[in-house]
């Protein structure tokens, strides 16, 4: 286990230390730090990580409205069910090039839209500097959705049946049922979920955003884990490091938060 | 008692693992395979096609004629795309691993992985009474040797759509010389509802491509921008710095297709044989694809950039050879992949590419007499100018990446001013003097002569 897991990071916080090559590192303390802290691109990958952390809460919104409505056995739920999941299993590559066509400024969205006489709301999505990181969002959500739509209908599926027939048979209404019965007995699921997405966005979109944007125009959709990706395809391998390591400082900030508020929850 | 057993089987396999590594390091030590012309296993890792429409299929059927004439190579051809053609070899050098044979664009993609051993010298394998036939090797010099062979020789010329021309009330045999011109041209053919320009720059290239064909013009050498690579003189400096001011004045006039931004080079090299655009500049390859598309001659002009500078380069032409080929440091069989390159270069092999592509092999051996469409003879005439040069070749690959492509894309998005580009290109230059203070020394080595 120390060898798996402790020996590469031991590694990473002692590169982050060097500059060069891995043949010939150098020396150079905590400048690697300084230099990506005073580095504006590095803000703008930041800042672009935590404007993804918005696309959390609609995930999981719209994910457990679609699971409370599925679970009402409505007619084709299954069906329903399968749809809203399918993009999750499809490669995030595959969609991120996909929806690079749809998302030009003449591409399929913009033509549909222009056709439709609604060209008003016809957006260059990754050519504008501002739009290209609402856009990655956008994909972020479309693709995970389905995951958070089945672990919910999971979750709601495992509760017994007997509290919300009885909530029904004193009279609560359908939001009524929903609000005070079914979702704070499915708490615990949706914090853990909450942490899952937390962290998916953090240390997991660098495959959106490389297919779609590249983290372009400019910087402007950048994040982290392009930064390290670009810092390390660059040969700046103690800039990648030092990267990582402040990554892996927030990420396990995140996961401790986490923890503590479950045990808290718990507590009460 | 059982979390001991595990642990203990845990510990046996990592010691075992690590015993099974040892002995296999040992038993075959660098060098021991033999490196044997005739009989080895090759990775080439190559790119072209998007400069050659065609390359890719060529390189595949010359692999397996070269199979069948050698039966103990193989080689296997693993096809790059163009904005991971550096980073992916850069990476791959990290761990010393990877192609026997790599693709880069001349001088410094090639040179850096050069300087920090991840290729051999070229000119250690192939002797020189082969290399002299080869054109463009100036490119690839440092330290007295050649690090990479040139393929093709790549030319940017300037096209125009005759018929768009007609219809815009210009003359379509005249396309403009000068940049002044190109604006009254583009003018016209905006105010009669046709496209003036096109380039894609979702990826940074089309920016990149302005750098190289109008910010040099104001040059006098390539002397001047290496100075800049190295902060002897300042890239802020209108010299260097003033084209983003005219593809800023470009973009704001509406002289470029409006989605510039959001799709890729290589779809904006397709905009003119597509009809879309009434002027753009392409490379050799997507010239001779484009008249296909057009019909000829007769429906398309092609000659130089317009001037906008007015230093020395500014008469200069766009060739280069662009991507080169070079073997790895770690390759076991750097004679084969000598010997196929070579091959690469024969007759039939330099005759086959022709075919294939239409874009002229860097050789002088290649017989111009195969040379008989009109068009290909002018670019064949504009390609072997006495002065040309590619400036983004003098760049490091860093800043290429992180400066030059980002720069164009503030411009082409409207996200940032000149001034931001300006700040941004200097950013990154000091960026890679601090992040690679190693290749710092060697480009300072190399511009002065080393």
């Amino acid at each position: 286990m120390g060898f798996a897991f402790g020996y590469p990071l031991v590694q990473v916080v002692r590169e982050s230390f060097y500059a060069g090559n891995f043949a010939s590192p150098i020396w150079v303390g905590l400048d690697n730090y300084k230099g990506v802290i005073a580095d504006p691109e590095f803000h703008t990958s930041l800042l672009n990580n935590l404007k993804l952390l918005v696309a959390v809460p609609v995930m999981l919104g719209l994910g457990l409205l679609i699971a409370l409505v599925l679970n009402d056995r409505i007619r084709g739920g299954r069906q329903y069910q399968a749809i809203v999941f399918l993009p999750y299993v499809l490669p995030a590559t595959a969609i991120g090039i996909a929806f690079s066509f749809l998302l030009q400024q003449n591409g399929v969205l913009n033509t549909a839209l222009r056709s439709a006489h609604l060209g008003v709301l016809a957006q260059d999505w990754l050519g504008n500097a501002h739009l290209a990181i609402v856009s990655v969002g956008g994909l972020v959500v479309w693709q995970q959705l389905g995951f958070g739509v089945v672990v919910f209908t999971a979750a709601l599926l495992a509760l017994p049946p007997e509290t919300a027939e009885a909530a029904r048979i004193d009279g609560a209404g359908w939001w009524a049922l929903q609000r005070r019965v079914l979702i704070p007995q499915i708490r615990p699921i949706i914090e853990l979920l909450t942490v899952i997405q937390v962290i998916t966005v953090l240390t997991w979109v660098f495959n959106y955003v490389y297919v779609l944007t590249s983290g372009g125009p400019g910087y402007a959709s950048s994040v982290m884990e392009l930064y390290i990706w670009r810092s390390f395809s660059n040969g700046a391998n103690g800039t990648a490091a030092s990267v990582a390591v402040m990554l892996l400082g927030m990420a396990s900030v995140l996961i401790g938060l986490s923890l503590w508020v479950r045990r808290r929850a718990v507590a009460t | 008692m059982a979390r001991k057993h595990v642990l203990a089987a845990l510990g046996a396999v990592l010691v075992l693992s690590a015993a099974i590594f040892a002995s296999s390091a040992a038993s075959k030590p660098a060098g021991v395979v033999a490196d044997d012309p005739n009989n080895a296993t090759l990775t080439y890792w190559y790119w072209g096609e998007d400069d050659a429409p065609g390359a890719t299929n060529w390189i595949k059927k010359e692999a397996a004629a070269y199979q069948t004439a050698h039966p103990k190579v193989k080689i296997k051809i693993v096809i790059q795309s163009t904005d991971t053609l550096t980073s992916a070899f850069t990476t791959a050098a990290q761990t010393k691993s990877g192609p026997d044979i790599a693709t880069q664009w001349a001088t410094l993609p090639v040179l850096t992985p050069a300087w920090n051993g991840s290729s051999v010298a070229i000119s250690d394998y192939v002797p020189a009474s082969e290399t002299k036939n080869w054109i463009g090797t100036s490119e690839n010099l440092s330290g007295g040797k050649l690090w990479a062979m040139p393929q093709y020789l790549l030319g940017i010329p300037f096209v125009w759509n005759k018929a768009m021309f007609k219809k815009a009330g210009l003359n379509p045999n005249k396309g403009p010389k000068t940049w002044t011109e190109l604006l009254a041209d583009a003018k016209k053919l905006k105010a009669a509802g046709i496209t003036p320009f096109g380039m894609g720059n979702k990826d940074g290239y089309g920016g990149a491509w302005f750098f190289s064909l109008i910010g040099k013009q104001n040059l006098n050498s390539i002397d001047e921008l290496k100075a800049a690579m190295l902060g002897k003189a300042k890239f802020s400096d209108p010299k260097f710095s003033g084209y983003l001011q005219v593809l800023a004045d470009f973009k704001k006039a509406g002289y470029l297709n409006s989605d510039v931004a959001s799709i890729s080079f290589p779809q904006g090299l397709q905009l003119f044989g597509q009809k879309k655009v009434a002027m753009s500049w392409v490379t050799d390859g997507n010239v001779t694809a484009a008249a296909k598309a057009l019909g000829g001659a007769k429906a398309m002009g092609v000659g130089p950039i317009p001037k906008w500078g007015k230093g020395k380069l500014a008469s200069s032409y766009d060739t280069t050879q662009s991507s080169s080929a070079f073997i790895t440091s770690w390759s076991k069989h750097p004679k084969a992949a000598a010997q196929f390159l070579v091959f690469l270069h024969s007759q039939q092999a330099m005759k086959n590419w022709y075919a294939a592509t239409g874009v002229f092999p860097a050789d002088k051996r290649f017989p111009a007499s195969l040379v008989t469409d009109p068009i290909a003879k002018q670019q064949l005439a504009l390609d072997l100018s006495p002065v040309s040069v590619w400036p983004e070749n003098f760049v490091p690959p860093q800043v290429d990446g992180n400066a030059d492509l980002a720069a164009g894309e503030l411009i082409t998005s409207g996200s940032g001013s000149p001034a931001d580009a300006v700040k941004l290109w200097e950013r990154e230059l000091a960026k890679w003097k601090a992040q690679h203070p190693d290749e710092f020394k060697n480009y300072t080595k190399w511009v002065s002569g080393g």
